[in-house]
This record gives C-alpha cells, structure tokens and sequence, in this order.
C-alpha cells in the first residue's frame, strides 16, 4: 500500500514534465471532470440490489433538475470507493460518516447534502448486538465466539466494536474471537446474528430500526449491548475537481428538493423527509472517535482481509 | 305490395346484417384467440428469457473468484436485469392464482437477490465464503425448477390453445365459406320471390286487359292482395262502369230510335187525330145523334184527348227542352205545386181515404233551375205518391241543405205499397210502368229534366213502408251554365 502511495506521488509531481513533453495529448490521470455526466458511488449499506433501486429515482430526478446526467454504480465494498476514486473512475460518491473521513483524508472529497430521515434525524450510530438467548452480555462473554463485522470502512461496523474491544481491554480481537468476518452490508450483519450464524454483530441504528419494522423477530430476539455516539448519516460528496456550477446546482436541487412536489415523491420513496446541507466539520465526532480509537487515518489500511 | 316489399328487404338487411355480424363476431373471436396465443407465446418468451437469465446469474456465481470471473459490474447488471424481467412479468394480466404463483417466484427472486448480495459483499473465512455461495447456487437452483415447471405450464397451454385456435380457425373457415355459398343462393331466391311477387299480378292485370279489349266486360279479376288488388278493384269497377255505360248508351241509342219513331208517328198522327177529333166533336153536336151515340162520341174525343197528351209526351222525351235557368227557390215550386196544381187537380178529387201532406222545408238557397220543369218533376212525383195511396196516407215533403252546402236535397215519400225489390231499379226506364193506364215515362221525364240540371234522382223502398225518391240538385251561382 505504501509502494502505490509512493508510486501515485511520484506520477503526480511527473506530470508537469509528462505535460511539457506532450502538450498536445494530456495526461491519462488528468481526466477532465466532465460536466455531462456524473458517476456517483454507493457503498453496500444494504443489499446491493435494493441500495440501487433505492437510489435509481434519486438520479433520474437530480438529472432532469441538474441537466447533468447522473448514474449510480454500487459497489462491493466500503473501501471500493475510495479505490475508485484514486483511479478517477467517480465523480462522487454517498459516503458513510468513517468512509467520508477516509475519502477526505485520502483523496479530498467534499461533503455537499445528506438526508434527513422520516424520523427527523440526519445522524445514526453504531451497535453491538448479540442474540438475547446466547448469554453474551460483556466483552469477555465474546471470547470465542463469532463476530459479524460489516467493513473496516465503517463507523458501526468496524470502528465501534474496535472501540469496544480497546475499552475493555482487548487489543487484539482476531486472537480474542473465534471466528470475525466481514458481511459487506449492514443488513446481513444483523441477519447473520439472528439467523444464529454469527454470535455477535455490529451495524448501524437506521438499518436495524428498518428491518425490525418488517422483521419482528430482530426486536424480540437481539439485544444491543452498546452504542457508538452519533455520526453523521451517508452523504453525497462530490471529488474536488468538479466544477463548481455543477456541484452547485446539484447541491441546490438537493438541499430544495423537498419544495418540490416532485421532489417530495422521490424523497418519499428514497425513506427521507429532506436533504440538508453538510461541511467538513459535521465530521469532528468521526474524527474524534477514530483518534480515541489510535487510528491513523492517512495511514489506516480500510481494505477487508 | 309496398308492406311486403319494405318487409322483404328488412327481412333481407336483417338476415345480411346477421350475416355480417356474425362474420365479424367470428373473426373478432379468431383474431382474439390469435392474441391470446401471441401473449401465450410472449409469456413463453418471458419466462424463457427470464429462466436465462438466472442460469447467466447462476454462471456468473459459479465463475466467481475463478480466472474465468465476471466484472463485479457485468455481474449486478446481470442480477439487476433478471430482477426487472420479473417486475416485467407483472405489467401482464394474469389471474389471482396467477398473480399468486407470481408473487412466489418474486419472492423467490428476492431470496436470491439477498443471497447473491451477500455471496458480492461478505469477506469471510473460504468455508462461510464456500456456504453462502452454496446457499445461494441452491436458491437459484430452485428458482430455475420453479421457472422451468412454469415454463413447461405456459407450453402445455400453449398447445391447447393452439390447437384450440386452429379448429376455432378451421370452423370459421367453414363457416364463411358456408356464408359465401349461401349468401348469393339467398339474394336469388329472395329476388326470385320478389320479381314473381311483382310480375304474376301485372301479368293477371295485362290478361284482363286483353280480355276486356275483347269486349269481355262481365270478366273480372279476383285473388290480388295488396296496391295491386286496389288496382284490381279500381278494374274491376271500371269495367262494370264500362258495362254500365254501354248498356246506357245502347239504351240512348234504343231512345234516339224510339223518340225519333214517336216523333215522326206523333207528327203523322197528330194532324189526322186533330181532324178526327174535331169531326168527332161536331158530329157529337148534331141534333139527330142520339145521346147514346152522342155519349160514344165524347168517349171517342176523350181518348183521342188522352192520346194527344201521350204523344206530347212522347215528343217531349223524345227532344227534351232546353232548361231556362232562373233563380229559383226550390221550397216554393214545390209550395206552388202542392198549393195549387196538386190540391186543384188530384187532392181536391180524392176518391179514397184522406191524403195528409206532411212538409219539413228547411232553409234552402236559391238554385238556378227551370221552374216549369221542376214543377213538372215535382207534380210527376206527387202523382205517383197518391196513385200508390188509393185509400189514403202521409204525403211527405221534406227539403234540406246538405252539409257540404253545395247540394239542396229534396225528399218525397209515401206510405203506400212500395215497390218490389227486383223493379226498384227499372222504375226509371222509359216505358216502365206498374199502373194499369201508366204511360211509363213520368219518372224517366222526371230523371231526364234533373239530370239536364246536373242533378240526381233515386228511388228506395222505406223501411216502414212506402216509397222515397230523393232529388239532389247542384247549388250553382247566377249565370253558371247548366
């Protein structure tokens, strides 16, 4: 990883070169933020499929404001995001609030809007779950069991378990735990511990809140053991090189969208009373909790193993 | 004619126009089960893409983390596609069990949905990794045998509905060509009846003609219904009017014969009958005569008298007057007549029982009319009622208006004998009498005078007894030609 960073710095501060050379043809990596169309990432909140039929009358509805054709690209993994944005393949991106912070540290991203939920709240938080028959009711009641992660990318699925496990004196949960894997999604990390194939989950407020109001059993047969503090809920965040009219009319759709009699339909059936604006600084808490928790976030490596 | 021929070509519309609707109403059915068989094979169609696409989904999950792997993006094309063709299947109308076992394979869809999210999203140890790729080939598995057992469905119906269209097809062959053959057989037999409807009867009539052309005037045509009965009445009363008017004629010419005749006897007769009577009459007168004689005598001259009057009335029907018009006030002839005339020469010398003249004028208009002749008409008729009353009865005179106020109507009735049916209608031919001294030209004067006034006389028995003769004469302004 440290090999590809050197390498990116050295390709950039050999561009000028490259350009002086070649004025004629510019530079592959200097890719030419188009103002036609944006690519916009999503990260696998929840099933891949329902996360784009989700997200699909959202696009087509910022398009037509925006005249900016926008597309929507799901994507495997949390970490996946920022990997295609270091190869400029994304214009933009619905981040969660760690891989935000990731996105920012590593390739400069700015927030611009992010949905207020039918509940009026912008921000979620993290929880460690267990089955409530499985007896796990302290950190060291984990001590071989199976742990349903959801990304090292995340702020409920990886940075609060890791939190909760330094707190309690478990630096090194791999040796801790019998078993720890990453779902991908926050929705199968709640699955997998009701559904008894792992012991212990983590994920966030809001996709477990949903789920119960169709699934019964999650409220009736898991119990949160604890909580992270709230972070800020996935927002859009556009790379910094986009121009400046673009993001600003598409920050302007968002942010009045819900004036919109069209706009209300769309955000009704994406699950969101309104969008509102959001900086850099909504982000302090993540920050913060990533420091308390000795992250390095320049250095933090957010692939899965 | 004009009710069967409208009825005959509603009969024809109706039986085309049933025709017709039947036709369409079978090719509309036809092009139906044709549609159904489209959507069938569309719906086949469907589901086949659909069972692709989940063996294309189910490929890509088997070539998952092999040198042979899809892009992650082709993969969730893949799985995004599948995932409209079942909302897709929706858009088509199916029935509630269909639209159950639908929501099924929706359902089903979703499972595998979730489990191909989790098989692209999880990280985990190789044998949780190797369980969720099971799980989720399983589910696809099902998912294909669920399609397959629809697919083999949507055949199986397919091919009843095919050969359930084809002999629906078959028949609606048969049938237009039944319908093609029949229509033509039809407007002939239609037209057929139609053309003999029209010609038999204008072939009876052209028959009739020739026949009456031939001087067959008692030849009748009877069995034609409809405009062309009316036509055969209308011939049938013009030929008896033709009859009628022939034997008129024959009767005018016998007339002109017998008048012509008279005429010339009366004239040779009349000046001898004058010598004859004045010779009697002087020789009635001498002294040497003797009474008995001299009685013989006057009977001689009586006769010849009485002879005298009836060649006058010969020559008078014999060459008729010209009528002098005048206005003429039909209720007072007929007052001076009873007034006068009747009452000084018949009532005054009544042999039998007592004659009571029962009159009902009522207010008339002034005709123009001979009042010479009317009175003689009138004096005729009031003759003929007391001669037919020798013991005694009502005489009755009766005038009117007619409604239309275009006719007077004048009525003289008796309560005598009356006339025996089988002679009413002779009572008017000259020479027709029933009296013993009648001379049998009184009514045929009578009708000659009213008819040279443009008027009518008829005769008809009463139902209580008696004679009425009824005289309708025209109301016609000053100066209008008789």
């Amino acid at each position: 990883m440290r090999k590809r960073w050197i390498a990116s710095i050295f390709c950039v501060l050999c561009l000028p070169l490259l350009a002086a050379c070649s004025p004629k043809e510019p530079p592959p990596s200097a890719k030419k933020p188009s103002v036609e169309k944006l690519q916009i990432g999503l990260i696998p909140e929840q099933n891949l499929f329902r996360q784009m039929e989700r997200y699909e009358p959202l696009g087509e509805y910022l398009s037509r404001k925006t005249g900016t054709k926008i597309t929507f690209k799901v994507l495997p993994r949390y970490g996946n995001i920022i990997d295609n944005f270091k190869s400029s393949n994304m214009d933009g991106a619905f981040f969660g609030s760690f891989t935000y912070v990731l996105a920012h540290a590593k390739v400069g991203v700015e927030v611009l809007a992010r949905p207020v939920a039918l509940d009026n709240t912008s921000t979620y938080y993290g929880m460690i779950f267990v089955r409530k028959d499985s007896r796990i009711r302290t950190a060291r009641d984990m001590k071989g069991k199976r742990f349903a992660f959801v990304d090292k990318a995340t702020t409920a699925g990886y940075l609060l378990p890791l939190d909760y496990f330094q707190v309690h004196g478990i630096p090194d949960y791999k040796g801790f735990l019998k078993e720890a894997y990453f779902t991908g999604t926050h929705e199968d990390a709640i699955f997998d511990v009701l559904n008894r194939k792992a012991d212990i989950g983590a994920a966030k407020n809001t996709v477990f809140q949903r789920l119960a109001n169709d699934d019964p059993r999650i409220l009736k047969e898991l119990v949160i053991l604890t909580r992270s503090p709230d972070v800020p809920e996935n927002a859009l965040a556009l790379r910094k090189d986009i121009d400046a009219s673009v993001r600003n009319r598409l920050k302007e759709s968002l942010l009045t969208m819900h004036l919109d009699p069209g706009g209300r339909k769309v955000l009704e059936r994406f699950g969101a009373l309104k969008f509102i604006e959001t900086t850099n600084q909504d982000y302090c808490v993540v920050r913060k909790y990533a420091e308390e928790i000795h992250l390095d976030l320049a250095t933090y490596e957010y692939m899965n193993n | 004619m004009k009710r069967k021929i409208v009825i005959g070509l509603a009969i024809y519309s109706i039986v085309f126009l049933s025709a017709g609707v039947y036709v369409i109403r079978t090719i509309r059915n036809s092009t139906a089960s044709l549609d159904r068989l489209i959507t069938l094979h569309q719906v086949e169609i469907l589901r086949e893409h659909y069972l692709l696409e989940i063996k294309r989904v189910q490929s890509d999950l088997m070539l998952k983390d092999t040198e042979y792997s899809r892009a992650f993006d082709t993969f969730v094309t893949h799985v995004m596609g599948m995932g409209g063709l079942i909302e897709t299947c929706f858009e088509c109308h199916h029935s509630p069990r269909g639209v159950e076992r639908l929501n099924g394979l929706k359902r089903q869809t979703d499972r595998y949905k979730d489990a191909l999210s989790r098989v692209l999203t999880i990280r985990a140890n190789t044998a949780r990794l190797a369980a969720e790729k099971d799980t989720a080939f399983r589910i696809g598995e099902e998912l294909i045998g669920e399609v397959g057992e629809m697919i083999a469905f949507t055949t199986s119906r397919l091919e009843e509905n095919t050969q359930k269209a084809m002999s629906e097809i078959e028949r609606t062959k048969y049938i237009l060509y039944v319908l093609v053959a029949l229509g033509p057989l039809v407007s002939v037999l239609l037209g057929f009846g139609f053309i003999s409807g029209v010609t038999r009867p204008v072939k009876v009539l052209l028959e009739s003609t020739r026949k009456l052309k031939g001087g067959d005037l008692d030849h009748r045509i009877a069995g034609l219904k409809d405009e062309f009965g009316e036509v055969a009445a209308s011939f049938n009363e013009m030929a008896g009017s033709l009859k009628e008017q022939m034997q008129k004629m024959q009767r005018t010419e016998q007339m002109m014969v017998v008048g012509e005749l008279a005429a010339g006897l009366a004239h040779e007769i009349k000046n001898p009958m004058a010598g004859i009577k004045v010779a009697m009459s002087v020789l009635s007168q001498e002294a040497y005569i003797s009474p008995v004689d001299k009685e013989v005598l006057q009977k001689v001259v009586a006769e010849i008298t009485q002879l005298e009057v009836l060649m006058k009335s010969f020559l008078n029907f014999a060459k008729p007057q010209k009528p002098r018009l005048e206005s003429v006030n039909a209720n007072q002839v007929l007052n001076t007549t009873l007034t006068f005339h009747l009452k000084h020469h018949v009532l005054g010398s009544g042999e039998g029982g007592k004659i009571q003249v029962i009159k009902e004028l009522g207010e008339l208009p002034s005709i123009q009319a001979d009042p010479t002749q009317l009175q003689q008409v009138f004096l005729n008729l009031f003759l003929n009622a007391l001669q037919a009353m020798p013991r005694g009865g009502d005489l009755g005179v009766r005038t009117c208006l007619e409604e239309d106020g275009k006719t007077i109507r004048i009525e003289v009735s008796d309560t005598g004998n009356g006339i025996r049916e089988d002679l009413v209608g002779k009572v008017f031919q000259p020479f027709f009498t029933t009296k013993p001294k009648g001379t049998g030209l009184g009514l045929a004067l009578s009708r000659q005078m009213i008819e040279q006034h443009d008027g009518a006389i008829t005769v008809a028995n009463r139902p209580g007894g008696g004679v009425m003769i009824t005289i309708l004469l025209p109301v016609k302004a000053e100066g209008a030609a008789a």
